[in-house]
């Protein structure tokens, strides 16, 4: 989410129609900032420095296939919710990105516009709830060790 | 009258008999041949269907958007008139969109009509005639057609010389072409590069298909042109297409194979085919 709270989506596929398609739709249907890349490389660069809500990706790419994009997103930005969109009829790339990269949904192409933004939509609520609670546990410690830390003063003011 | 009271009789018979028989063996071979070439075909599919479902994939995207942006555009434009105001500048950038989305379509039904093209010339079975064509032409749809399911890893080039009409049965041309791209393509592991090279020589063209791949072990070069050898596992190759692709050339069109490979540098497969097919049946 950028720091105005627009969520931001990121859409990557070596077919730059395909990205030119979704960044259509999703511009005349919501207020989303899109960030598409034909090159996995620069989306993984981009994804080092700065944060996504939902990373879309393509399966068959020239030097790095949607599976390795998106354990790097993982590593990068593990809240981020990932999404493998393939025209790879292959269920075996399915599998194994479940298992491998903690995936949030698999999309076949050709996509259902519909289908895909209840994808988005709701893959975005949950990175920005997965963020809220990051950011509660993170207070919650933070409260805690001054908690601790009081405890600990008011222990020594009393013996 | 029995068999034996007429020698001439029980020859021509015979005669006939044994060209029946190799009619049969003709056409077992013709069907032999052909379902390998659909057996090749078969395992591009996984390569084809991604290359259409793609571009397919954006039509109905960019349908629906710009069905959404005209019904979006109407009520500016209406709302617009009613206040009797000029079309507001959103009406201009749904324009823009709507403009870009069917550029994309077109090129989306480019690919696609191209893919389909590509595959056309490859599924005709029944090519039993002569006919004289561009041999470079033939190579640049074996390319587009295996491109489908090499282009993501492999770089794939030509150097093709100025070459005259090539009289062959194209569509078993066809058929080389594929066999010795589709390996040259499997030969390489990762990345690395196919370069498709042609050259008139004297009274033939010469073909070749150049790989970087893993090049084929002394031990079993002698065997590679046999029917029935293969190295690739199950589903992957016939151990037909080479042993066919040997037979397309030499046998039928009266040309040469050969190859030079290096292990751990790549092959490269050379077909010299005869300009002319004249005096060959």
């Amino acid at each position: 989410m950028a720091e105005n709270g627009q969520p931001q989506v990121m859409i990557v596929d070596d077919e730059d129609m395909v990205i030119t398609s979704i960044r259509a739709f999703l511009q005349l249907e919501t207020d989303y900032g899109v960030h598409g890349f034909t090159s996995p490389e620069q989306a993984a660069a981009h994804l080092r420095t700065t944060p996504v809500d939902v990373v879309v990706s393509d399966y068959l790419m020239p030097k790095m296939n949607g599976i390795q994009l998106l354990a790097k997103a993982r590593e990068y930005q593990p809240e981020a919710a990932r999404v493998l969109l393939t025209g790879h009829a292959d269920k075996q790339s399915a599998i194994q990105a479940i298992n491998d990269v903690g995936l949030y949904q698999y999309l076949e192409k050709p996509w259902d516009n519909s289908q895909l933004l209840l994808v988005i939509r709701s893959a975005i609520e949950r990175t920005q709830l997965l963020r809220n609670l990051k950011q509660k546990v993170n207070e919650l410690d933070a409260a805690h060790s001054n908690l601790k830390d009081v405890q600990s003063r008011l222990l020594r003011a009393f013996l | 009258m029995t068999d034996g009271a007429d020698p001439a009789g029980a020859q021509l018979e015979r005669k006939d008999e044994v060209a029946r028989l190799r009619e049969e063996l003709e056409a077992a071979n013709q069907k032999l041949v052909d379902s390998h070439k659909m057996a090749s075909l078969g395992r591009l599919s996984a390569g084809v269907v991604h290359e259409i479902r793609t571009p397919i994939g954006s039509i109905f995207s960019n349908n629906e958007v710009i069905l959404r942006s005209l019904e979006k555009l109407k009520g500016l434009l209406s709302e617009a008139r009613a206040q009797s105001a000029p079309p507001p500048q959103q009406s201009l950038d749904v324009l823009d969109i709507v403009a870009g989305l069917a550029a994309v379509d077109k090129i989306a039904c480019e690919r696609i009509s191209s893919v389909i093209r590509s595959l056309k010339t490859f599924a005709r079975v029944n090519e039993g005639e002569l006919a004289r064509v561009d041999i470079n032409e033939l190579l640049t749809n074996a390319l587009k057609l295996t491109g489908t399911v090499f282009r993501r890893r492999l770089s794939m080039e030509t150097e093709f010389g100025e070459l005259p009409p090539v009289e062959c049965y194209p569509g078993l041309l066809n058929q080389v072409f594929l066999n010795l791209i589709v390996n040259a393509g499997q030969a390489i592991d990762d990345e690395g590069a196919i370069l498709l090279r042609t050259a008139r020589e004297g009274d033939n063209v010469h073909i070749s298909v150049k790989d970087t791949g893993r090049g084929i072990p002394p031990e079993v070069r002698s065997k590679i042109f046999a029917a029935g050898f293969t190295t690739k596992p199950i589903g992957e190759g016939t151990g037909l297409g080479l042993s066919i692709t040997r037979e397309i050339v030499e046998d039928t069109h009266g040309g040469r194979i050969w190859f030079e490979t290096e292990v751990g540098k790549g092959t490269t497969f050379h077909v010299l085919i005869p300009i002319e097919q004249r005096g060959r049946s």
